[in-house]
C-alpha cells in the first residue's frame, strides 16, 4: 500500500505576499545577477534553452519566462517508490515522510564503544538496514560513508550498500555524469529497465550547488537524471552571513534562486521531469563558523520558508528534521530534534531528512536515529491534530456513564484507545520501576533497540543474479576509474 | 598630529570595519613618515589584536574578524608592501602562509575565514584561491619561501588531493622545508596522519594555534 501519509501543512508564518516577494526577488536575481557555472555541459543546456551566457561562458543569466515555464512543467505529485511497493510514498501537498540520515558523515558514533570513528562500507550497510527496520523512517539516506574503498568509486560502493539493504525509497548523492550513468544502470538493473525506473523511481538524486549562486561540474548529474526522469532533489546550502546575506530571508533568496535555476535546467533538458523543491537557508553559527542544524533559524530557513515557497509553487519539497548540533544523544539532541522535526512536519515538508545526525552533520548516530524515529511517531500524531465530531465528542457516552462513573471499559474507549500514540522507546513507567530496571538512560535503550533491529531485521534480499550484476557494475567502475599510484 | 596619534587612528580604523578609513589612515601614516613595519605593528596589528580579543571574549563575531582582517590585508598588499620593496626591506610577519582550496572543489568560505584569522594573527597570507591543483601549492610555496601551506577540502571526492599535495612536496624535496596543514569538513586528524601531513585543524581558531605550534611560536 502506498503510504499517503498525514498532511502537515498547518503553519503559515509566511503570507502569500511574502512568497510573491521572495519569488520576484529570485526572478530578478537569476535574470540580473545570474549563476556562475564552470560546467560547459550545463552552460550549453541553458544557452540552447534561451538564457544569456556572459563572462566568457561562465555566467548564466536566466530570463524570467524560462523560470516560469519550468515551474509550470514540473510535476506536482511524485511517486517515490520502494523496491517493494509496500514502501511506496507520495510526495505532494504537505504529506510528511521522515528519512534516515543524509549525505555521508565524516564520523560515526560507534554503537559498541560510543567513540567517534571514521565509517566504512560495513557501517553504510548497517545504517541502511537499521533505517529499513525503523517504522517511522520512510526513505533512506545515510549516517555513515564508505570511506574504506578507493575514493574514485566511493559513491558506487555506497549505492551498492543502499540498494542491497533496503526496500524503501533511497535519496542519495552521486557526483558528475559518469558516476550518474553507472548508478542509474544499477537501479534499472533492479527494476528491469530504464523505462520501469521512470515509472517506479526507487531512488532519487540529491545534488548540491556551491553557494552563493554557483553550479559545480558535479551538478552535471542533474542532466542525466532529468533525461532518465528520475526525481532530483536539489539542495542549496547557503549559510547566513557567509555564503549568503546574514538575514534568513536573504539567505533563503539565495537558496530559492539556486533551486529555481536547477529546476529550470532540469525542465529544459526534460520537460515534466520530477523535481523536489528545496529552497533552503542554513544558519552559520557566528562564533564557530559551523553550520548549526539545531538553530531555530536553520528550521525557519530550511523548513518554514522552504515549505511556504514549495506550496506557493505547488511542488513537492525536501527539508530537515531529526538532526542536532549536540555531540551526544542527550537532552540538547532531543530538544533540537523535536524542534526541527515538528517544525518540518507542521510546515508540510514531504521529505524530512537527517534523522540521526549529530554534531551538525559531522557524526552519524544509530542511537539518535532510533530516538528520531520515536520522535517522528510523536510528531505525526501531533500534526494529525484533534478530530472534533459527534463520535469524538461522545455526548451520548458521557450521558450514559454519568457523573462519578468511569470510562475504562466502555465500548467507545476500547474503540478509540488505539488512536493515541504509543511509545515504542520512550519510558513512561514510574520512578520505582525505572530504578528497578537499572536506571537506563534513553540513549542506552535506543542502542539496545538498534542492536536488536540489526540482529533481527533483514529486508528481502535482491535476487542473486541482480546482486551479482550490481557487484559487477561496481567492479567495472573500479577497473575504469581507480588510479593505481 | 603626532605619529602616535596617527597610529592610534589607524588602529581605531581597523576596529571600525571600514575599508576606506583603513586605507586613508594607512596613507596618512606613510605620509607622516612612519616606517611601514611600525605601521603594521602599532597600527593595523594593534587594531586586529583588539578585535581578536573581543572575538575570544564573545563580544564580537567571526564576521567582525573577517571585516577587520580584509581591509588590513588590502592596506598591507596595496600600500605597505610596495614601500617595503622600495626600501629593499622585507615585511616582518609571524610567518609566510600559502592558502587554498584543493582542485575539484570550489567551496572556499572556510578557507577565507582561516585566511582572515591568520592575517589577524600577523601572518603573511598568500591566498591562491579555489580549485587549485597540488602543483600550484608547491609552486607558490617555492616562489614566496613559505613556511606553511594550508589546503582545504569540503568534499570527500576532493579530499584525496590533500594527499597529492604531500606527495608533490616530497617529490620536489620540499617536504622538510614546509609544514603542511589540512582542514575542511571531511578532513580528520586521522586522515592527515595517514597522508603524512603535519597539522590538522577542525576550525579556523584552532588552525592559527596549530600553525603557531608547528612554527614553535606558541
Amino acid at each position: 500500500m502506498t503510504d499517503r501519509a498525514v498532511k502537515g501543512n498547518r503553519l503559515s508564518m509566511l503570507s502569500k505576499e511574502d512568497c510573491t516577494s521572495m519569488h520576484l526577488a529570485a526572478l530578478e536575481t537569476l535574470e540580473k545577477t545570474g549563476m556562475n557555472c564552470p560546467s560547459k555541459k550545463i552552460t550549453e543546456v541553458f544557452e540552447k534553452g534561451g538564457a544569456d551566457i556572459e563572462d566568457g561562458g561562465k555566467r548564466i543569466k536566466i530570463p524570467q519566462y524560462l523560470v516560469e515555464e519550468a515551474l509550470r512543467k514540473a510535476p506536482k505529485t511524485i511517486l517515490f517508490a520502494g523496491r517493494n511497493a509496500k514502501h511506496d510514498i507520495i510526495l505532494e501537498d504537505g504529506r510528511i515522510h521522515f528519512g534516515l540520515g543524509g549525505t555521508p558523515t565524516p564520523y560515526i558514533r560507534d554503537l559498541e564503544t560510543g567513540e567517534f570513528r571514521r565509517p566504512g562500507k560495513k557501517d553504510m550497510v548497517e545504517c541502511t538496514r537499521l533505517g529499513d527496520g525503523l517504522p517511522n523512517i520512510k526513505f533512506i539516506m545515510t549516517l555513515a560513508g564508505a570511506f574504506d574503498v578507493p575514493y574514485e568509486v566511493e559513491y558506487l560502493h555506497e549505492y551498492e550498500a543502499l540498494f542491497k539493504n533496503t526496500e524503501k525509497p533511497i535519496l542519495f548523492s552521486v557526483p558528475g555524469g559518469d558516476a550518474s550513468k553507472r548508478v542509474l544502470e544499477m537501479a534499472s538493473t533492479i527494476v528491469g529497465s530504464m523505462d520501469a525506473l521512470r515509472k517506479r523511481p526507487i531512488f532519487g538524486l540529491y545534488s548540491e550547488t556551491a553557494s552563493p549562486l554557483s553550479f559545480t561540474e558535479a551538478n552535471e548529474n542533474m542532466i542525466h537524471f532529468a533525461k532518465a526522469r528520475v526525481p532530483v532533489a536539489f539542495g542549496p546550502m547557503p549559510m547566513t552571513g557567509s555564503t549568503a546575506p546574514v538575514t534568513v530571508a536573504g539567505c533563503n533568496l539565495i537558496g530559492t534562486s539556486e533551486n529555481l535555476a536547477a529546476i529550470t535546467l532540469i525542465q529544459i533538458v526534460s520537460p515534466g521531469a520530477p523535481v523536489i523543491y528545496a529552497g533552503w537557508a542554513t544558519h552559520m553559527d557566528p562564533m564557530t563558523s559551523r553550520c548549526a542544524y539545531g538553530a531555530p533559524e536553520f528550521s525557519l530557513g530550511t523548513n518554514v520558508v522552504n515549505a511556504a515557497m514549495a506550496h506557493y509553487y505547488g511542488l513537492p519539497c525536501y527539508g530537515f528534521g531529526g538532526c542536532s548540533d549536540s555531540k551526544f544523544p542527550d537532552a540538547q539532541a532531543g530538544a533540537e530534534v523535536m524542534m526541527n522535526a515538528v517544525i518540518a512536519a507542521l510546515s508540510g515538508i514531504n521529505l524530512i531528512h537527517d534523522c540521526g545526525y549529530l554534531a551538525g552533520g559531522s557524526v552519524g548516530s544509530m542511537e539518535m536515529a532510533v530516538v528520531a524515529d520515536e520522535i517522528a511517531g510523536m510528531v505525526k500524531r501531533i500534526v494529525r491534530g484533534v478530530e472534533v465530531s459527534d463520535e469524538t465528542l461522545a455526548v451520548d457516552v458521557i450521558r450514559e456513564v454519568g457523573p462519578g462513573g468511569h470510562f475504562l471499559s466502555h465500548k467507545h474507549t476500547l474503540k478509540w484507545v488505539r488512536d493515541a500514540f504509543m511509545p515504542q522507546l520512550f519510558d513512561r513507567t514510574s520512578e520505582v520501576t525505572w530504578v528497578k530496571a537499572g536506571k537506563k538512560q534513553i540513549y542506552e535503550v535506543a542502542r539496545e533497540k538498534a542492536k536488536r533491529i540489526l540482529k533481527e531485521h533483514s529486508p528481502e534480499p535482491l535476487p542473486k543474479d541482480v546482486q551479482q550484476k550490481i557487484s559487477d557494475i561496481v567492479r567495472r567502475a573500479e577497473k575504469d576509474l581507480v588510479r593505481t599510484t | 598630529m603626532s605619529q602616535q596619534a596617527v597610529l592610534d587612528e589607524l588602529a581605531n580604523a581597523v576596529q571600525s570595519f571600514d575599508s576606506d578609513k583603513v586605507m586613508d589612515s594607512t596613507k596618512k601614516a606613510l605620509a607622516a613618515g612612519i616606517d611601514p613595519s611600525v605601521i603594521i605593528e602599532q597600527g593595523l596589528a594593534k587594531g586586529l589584536k583588539i578585535v581578536g580579543k573581543k572575538f575570544e571574549d564573545g563580544e564580537l563575531f567571526l564576521m567582525h574578524l573577517v571585516a577587520a582582517a580584509e581591509p588590513s590585508q588590502k592596506a598591507i598588499k596595496e600600500l605597505l608592501e610596495p614601500e617595503f620593496k622600495k626600501r629593499k626591506g622585507e615585511r616582518k610577519s609571524a610567518g609566510k602562509v600559502v592558502l587554498g582550496t584543493v582542485a575539484g572543489d570550489i567551496h572556499d568560505i572556510g578557507k577565507n575565514i582561516v585566511g582572515a584569522m591568520l592575517i589577524a594573527a600577523g601572518f603573511d597570507v598568500h591566498d591562491i584561491g579555489k580549485d587549485v591543483p597540488a602543483d600550484e601549492f608547491l609552486k607558490k610555496a617555492k616562489e614566496i619561501g613559505a613556511q606553511i601551506v594550508c589546503a582545504s577540502a569540503l568534499l570527500s571526492t576532493s579530499l584525496p588531493v590533500q594527499s597529492e599535495i604531500v606527495k608533490a612536496f616530497k617529490a620536489a624535496n620540499m617536504r622538510d622545508k614546509v609544514k603542511l596543514v589540512f582542514g575542511g569538513a571531511p578532513c580528520t586528524a586521522e586522515w592527515v596522519k595517514e597522508i603524512g601531513g603535519d597539522g590538522y585543524a577542525e576550525n579556523a581558531v584552532e588552525g592559527v594555534n596549530v600553525i603557531k605550534h608547528l612554527l614553535g611560536t606558541k
